[in-house]
């Protein structure tokens, strides 16, 4: 008979078979499907190309990568001009993507080719198969990932940055409404400027920026971070200049041909994992004194044992997105872009409408010349009243009346027409909130007031005029004004001209109109003289509308003070 | 008005005098141009026919042509270093402000010259003087208007007092460095008038001096004075 001991034993022995055999089958899946780190990946790219050598060598269509280890070099294309990320000393290259194209050239054994490449042709330069990777302070977007093939982590994280004078007062968007701000031409961040009110005022090269930042042409500059990291070293600049806001980053990928670099992009993308996360990238960063913010956080991204995994770089939860650039086309866009082309093959002139082919831009035109003839109705209604007020009492027989106008009158034709608007913007900014409106009703407020009171003050002398003479005598005082008006009209009309003239001015303090509106689109589109030309067109063809329309008014004064009765 | 004073920096009206010598050298250039390139026309606008036709269309667009839109087409369009008749300019902002006060210029000088030239041929040297005080008026207009250097950043009178401004994060401040500002173009304009008013004067004092033509005349209904 069994004793209750082994009862218990018969139990436990099984129970604890049971234990080991559910513990194996517990445990042996997972250690079957757990991550392979990124390091054993790369090792195994490296060393499954390394097995095709020589023979894979001499083959045509094969990966980059193969041709690379083959060839023995990489042919790395960088900047040769931008501070502290790849400058060319001499023959000596230095900067943080140096470091980079270094790193990457050791860990694949081979030698590095440095080629100089500039923002026009780096991406043009792997196509047609110049250099076989980029690392060349090029933005990932979405319009650019149609190019060429980007290497995902990203290597490094730009912003834009606004700089001005230490002492300049400006720490939030509010500030830089009505603000004038140099930029380049074609920076993706230029929209977000002027969406906050800024006036734009554009310039080829970021090297301009600088040089106009340094002699006062510009108050504010805006442009990438990294850009401004060679002159914010340079103690006499950091000791002047700050960085007041920044916005819109854009994440720099290292850049391949979109043929024949699967294995080449992968392992890159591998290496970068691991330098993120072994904290390579950071300490070269801060050998080559640049901010390094975004590297200390993809350090963390790439450390987490969800990203530290060989398939890390494909995880939407550690890569970061490309900035998404792309614009909505109009409904027209192709027609309009037929119509460049016919243009260009037909009769070899080549135009182009940016302001027609996205929609961005579209509403930006069509706002800007509705603001632009509200601009030009205002200021002509405006010098009109202006003048007739003006003229009446600086025309009037009372001293007391007449001298402050006179007074009024000296310090208004004393005022430039720009100091006129910003004055009328500032006051405008006090009384309400700064907005379209508010600085439209200023502008006209500006412009009607000085040629106005000009115009005002040919009236009062044409009264004057007709007060002495004898045939004059007998008319009312109505009947005077009116021939003094009418007598004064070849003035009123300069002076109404004058002020459509001026219009455009108002684009000074920021006010939405049809200059404004095309220098914003030139902004990011990066068209000028098209744009430009049809702006001079346009103002001309308004400016000689209202000369004809101011000879209408011109018949129209005189028929009204021959009809006045005595 | 201590604590506005002491916002300003001691050179500040210095710079501002040497601003506004930048804006007296800008109207001085483009009057000049416009008297080289406005006599053709002002001349042409005396003929009939096909040359009187042209040169009043020259002027006309002269007139519509606004100086502030071609200041920005000259400054996106153009390219900053040219080369014309196998020599090489560099377009600086001050010369792009004096271009875009050309037209102006051109057409100021062509219609109030050949106003002129009509009263000289009609035996009236006096309303023909009237050129040269029209002139110095076009003169002050083109001052007023250099000030618009100010948005491409010439460094010009207002362009100092508008980045002094910036650095006035009150209001009140901004208006009072405004209003100096007013006051020293008031004077130096005001100072202008009256005497190109005293030019007028003199000239019209001298040509009646000499005048054989018309011995009786009364000065005093002429002229407002004896």
């Amino acid at each position: 008979m069994p004793t209750p001991r082994s009862g218990v034993a018969s139990v436990v022995g099984p129970l604890i078979w049971l234990v080991i055999v559910l513990a194996a089958i517990d445990t042996s899946p997972a250690r079957a499907e757990e991550p392979e780190p990124p390091d054993g990946a790369l090792t195994q790219i490296l060393d499954g190309v390394h097995a095709e050598m020589p023979v894979g060598c001499s083959k045509s269509d094969v990966d980059r990568l193969l041709r690379v280890l083959c060839a023995g070099h990489i042919r790395i294309g960088v900047r040769s001009d931008y501070p502290q990320f790849a400058e060319l000393d001499g023959t000596h290259w230095r900067g943080y993507e140096i470091d980079l194209a270094r790193a990457i050239a050791r860990r694949l054994g081979v030698d590095v080719d440095f080629v100089a490449v500039t923002p026009v042709n780096r991406i043009a330069l792997i196509g047609v198969d110049r250099i076989d990777l980029a690392i060349a302070s090029i933005g990932d977007n979405t319009q650019r990932d149609e190019q060429a093939r980007f290497v995902r982590p990203h290597y490094y994280e730009s912003e834009t940055i606004l700089v001005g004078a230490r002492d300049l007062p400006l720490s939030s968007w509010q500030g830089a409404e009505g603000k004038t701000i140099c930029v380049t031409v074609g920076n993706g961040s230029n929209a977000e400027l002027w969406s906050h009110g800024a006036r734009l005022m554009l310039f080829g090269e970021p090297s301009q920026l600088l040089d106009g930042l340094r002699d006062g042409t510009c108050s504010m500059v805006a442009q990438d971070n990294s850009f401004f990291a060679g002159s914010f070293a340079q103690p006499d600049f950091a000791g002047s200049y700050a960085a007041k806001l920044s916005f819109a980053p854009v994440p720099w990928g290292m850049v391949v041909a979109l043929d024949d670099t699967k294995d080449l992009a992968h392992a890159l993308a591998l290496m970068t994992q691991i330098f993120h996360r072994d904290g390579v990238l950071l300490q070269m960063a801060k050998a080559n004194r640049i901010a390094v913010g975004f590297l200390e956080q993809q350090e963390t991204v790439w450390r987490r044992p969800d990203c530290n995994t060989a398939r890390g770089s494909n995880d939407p939860a550690c890569i970061l997105p490309p900035l998404n650039a792309e614009l909505q086309p109009t409904a027209f866009a192709d027609r309009v872009s037929a119509v460049e082309t016919w243009l260009a093959t037909a009769i070899g002139l080549k135009i182009s409408l940016p302001m027609l082919e996205t929609a961005a831009a579209w509403a930006r035109l069509q706002s800007g010349i509705m603001n632009s003839l509200i601009l030009v109705a205002g200021a002509l209604s405006g010098t009109l009243a202006v003048a007739l007020v003006f003229g009446a009492l600086l025309g009037s027989r009372t001293k007391v009346v007449q001298w402050p106008m006179r007074m009024l009158l000296i310090a208004l034709q004393s005022t430039p027409p720009v100091m006129a608007l910003v004055i009328a913007a500032t006051i405008a900014d006090v009384v309400g909130h700064y907005s379209s409106t508010t600085l439209i009703v200023a502008a006209i407020a500006a412009l009607g007031l000085i040629n106005g009171a000009n115009a005002g003050q040919a009236i009062s002398e044409a009264i004057m005029t007709h007060r002495v003479e004898p045939i004059s005598r007998n008319l009312s005082e109505l009947a005077i004004f009116t021939r003094g008006v009418e007598r004064a009209a070849k003035q009123i009309e300069a002076f109404l001209i004058n002020a459509v003239k001026g219009t455009p001015i108002a684009s000074f303090i920021g006010t939405p109109e049809l200059l404004n509106a095309l220098t914003d689109i030139s902004s990011f589109s990066s068209e000028r003289a098209t744009t430009y030309w049809l702006l001079l067109v346009f103002y001309i063809v308004i400016i000689m509308l209202v000369v004809w329309l101011c000879a209408g008014l011109r018949w129209f004064f005189h028929r009204l003070s021959m009809s006045m009765p005595a | 008005m201590n604590a506005f004073f002491a916002q300003l920096p001691p050179g500040l009206l210095l710079q501002v005098l040497a601003g506004m010598a930048v804006n007296l050298q800008i109207a001085c250039l483009a009057l000049v141009i416009g008297l080289a390139l406005g006599a053709p026309p002002a001349f042409g606008r005396l003929h009939q026919g096909v040359l009187g036709a042209i040169s009043a269309g020259i002027v006309g667009l002269m007139r519509a042509t606004p100086t502030f839109v071609v200041m920005f087409f000259l400054l996106n369009v153009i390219p900053p270093h040219i080369r014309l008749f196998g020599m090489s300019f560099t377009l600086s902002g001050t010369m792009i402000v004096v271009i875009s006060l050309v037209p102006y210029s051109v057409y100021y000088v062509a219609e109030s010259g050949a106003e002129s030239i009509k009263q000289l041929r009609l035996n009236s040297p006096l309303a023909a003087l009237l050129f040269l005080p029209n002139l110095a008026r076009a003169f002050f207009v083109l001052v007023m208007a250099s000030s618009s250097g100010a948005a491409i950043g010439v460094h010009e009178s207002i362009t100092t007092i508008l980045r002094q401004a910036e650095r006035m994060p009150v209001a009140g401040d901004r208006l009072a460095l405004f209003a100096m500002g007013a006051l020293l173009f008031g004077i130096t304009l005001q100072t202008g008038f009256v005497l190109v008013d005293l030019l007028r004067r003199y000239l019209a004092d001298l040509v009646t001096r000499r005048a054989t033509v018309i011995p009786m005349v009364d000065r005093k209904e002429l002229y407002g004075y004896e």
